[in-house]
């Protein structure tokens, strides 16, 4: 089942206008840790210290500061913050249309499922008219005293909402000052073919968090008394330049 | 600016290997304040304390255990938890390449970006050209702290991006929010199309700013004017303790910034 609704809103462009209620689509279960003092095994709390003092701060001795330069702050005052809030609304603007598959993955943040609210009619019609131009809207909205980004589409008979990271949230590559390296075609060739290769489907569903089961089997056998075998990650011999070729080579005779 | 490494070990597909690192793809948008005493303006940091002794508690005494009852607990060390899955805790392995069209949006969830380690920068650049070429991207599994994550491996801009999956039994089902009825507002659909029409464009990210952190610029920057500036303290340089657990540093560090918000 798609999770609660969190949030109402509608859909307006042009002279469209389709309310939607938000469900959360995705759902995360990990097997939760606490950190234990080691003596007495007293459930550790997080704690602001005084990087001076060394001293626990109490919440109403804490402020917040901007970092002009090293050691120097402006204040900055819980209303001040308020006042920068996105007044209150409702309204998912879509701004703009663009052809599906533009979008970076790296832009993505979470997806919401929409669900519509009264006007069904309109929203089959919005979700018709999406999935027939293969387009998505690129939109902003407010909710909860934050501006989002976003974009929709259609998806089977529903609507999504992707929020959209900004522009400026994501690092540049060319920040990371890779080096050119250049390479032959016969290897480029072979790289390519061992990738098409090892091409499937994409079929996430066979992929299962076994991890997870390992590991409470784990707590499970040391709850027991049991003692536990201890394995060693190996750290795998890279792959030398001169080698490269050669590595190709002998992997797609392997996969061939 | 030294870059902050999350995680260092090989990126494998098949036979060759590539000694790489993760690092950040993204940061939060959210204007970055420290918080402060008030008394004497020197930074706080976030340490381990225990609420029954009232003290700091230094890393070497911290331990990790798994809640069994009330104060209950089974203790599991950070050798243990390796033991897991020893072979995916330094090797992320490309088991399969897919089509990068296939992947259903749903499933992308942080990204990161690989970085080759020395030695390993020519075959980073042949996994680099080569997926740009077949437009694959590998997916893979590889295990950090407590947790496994499923990743999809592609190249981007000249680079390698590695974007954590979510599992496919952490998206939920849609199936009960479907609409009620069937029926499409023809005449409102032809109306939508033909806005749609209008507004059609090429996706350019960088026209669109959060409005919110441009007011907290525009207020700190008047504040900047107007030099109200308070000054912290000299430290002594006993800071560098480190985190408090490497483990729980690193999970922090892959966790998204979303939970915060």
């Amino acid at each position: 089942m798609a999770g609660r609704a969190t949030w109402k809103g509608y859909i307006h462009f042009g002279s469209v206008d389709v309310p939607v209620k938000l469900h959360t689509a995705v759902k995360e279960e990990r097997i939760q840790f606490n950190l234990l003092h080691r003596p007495d095994l007293i459930k550790l709390k997080q704690q602001m210290v005084c990087a001076y003092e060394k001293v626990p701060v109490p919440v109403e001795e804490q402020a917040r500061g901007f970092e002009l330069e090293e050691g120097k702050y402006i204040l900055v005052d819980p209303e001040e913050l308020e006042q920068a809030e996105p007044a209150d609304s409702r309204m998912i603007e879509v701004h703009e249309f663009v052809k599906t598959g533009q979008i970076d993955p790296v832009f993505l943040e979470r997806t919401y499922y929409l669900e519509p609210d009264v006007n069904v009619k309109g929203y089959n019609a919005l979700v018709g008219a999406l999935e027939e131009m293969d387009v998505e809207g690129i939109c902003t909205w407010t909710m909860r005293k934050r501006s989002y980004l976003g974009s929709l589409q259609a998806r089977g008979k529903i609507l999504r909402l992707h929020t959209l990271r900004y522009a400026d949230e994501v690092i540049p590559v060319k920040s990371l000052d890779l080096q050119n390296f250049s390479l032959s075609e016969k290897e480029l060739k072979i790289g390519s073919d061992l990738i098409n290769q090892l091409t499937v489907p994409f079929e996430p569903q066979k992929f299962a968090n076994e991890h997870q089961k390992k590991l409470q089997k784990l707590i499970d056998q040391k709850g027991r008394g049991e003692k536990i075998a201890i394995l060693h990650p190996r750290r795998l011999q890279p792959t030398a330049p001169d080698n490269l070729l050669q590595a190709l080579e002998a992997s797609l005779k392997k996969v061939a | 600016m030294a870059r902050h490494v999350i995680w260092s070990g090989t990126v494998s597909f098949s036979l060759v290997a590539i000694p790489v690192q993760v690092v950040r793809a993204v940061e939060s948008g959210r204007v970055s304040f420290r918080m402060l005493h008030n008394k004497d303006y020197s930074p706080l940091t976030r340490r381990m304390f225990c609420p029954k002794e009232e003290l700091i508690v230094p890393p070497d005494e911290i331990v990790r255990g798994y809640e069994i009852g009330p104060d209950r607990y089974i203790l599991i060390t950070d050798e243990e938890l390796e033991s897991v899955s020893p072979e995916r805790s330094l090797t992320i392995e490309i088991i399969e390449f897919i089509d990068i069209e296939e992947v259903d949006l749903i499933y992308y969830d942080h990204p990161y970006y690989l970085v080759p380690a020395k030695g390993g920068e020519k075959a980073y650049r042949l996994l680099v050209e080569v997926m740009h070429r077949t437009n694959k991207a590998g997916l893979a599994k590889f295990v950090l702290g407590e947790r496994e994550y499923l990743v999809a491996v592609k190249s981007t801009e000249g680079g390698l991006v590695l974007i954590t999956l979510h599992y496919s039994d952490e998206i939920l089902p849609d199936e009960d929010i479907f609409p009620k009825e069937e029926e499409i507002a023809a005449e409102e659909q032809s109306r939508i199309k033909g806005s749609i029409n209008k507004m059609l464009a090429d996706f350019n990210p960088e026209q669109y700013a959060d409005a919110r952190r441009e007011k907290i610029m525009a207020f700190l920057k008047k504040k900047v004017k107007e030099k109200v500036m308070v000054q912290a303290p000299e430290e002594e340089k006993a800071v560098g303790e480190g985190p408090a657990d490497l483990i729980a540093a690193l999970e922090e560090s892959m966790r998204k910034v979303k939970e915060d918000r």
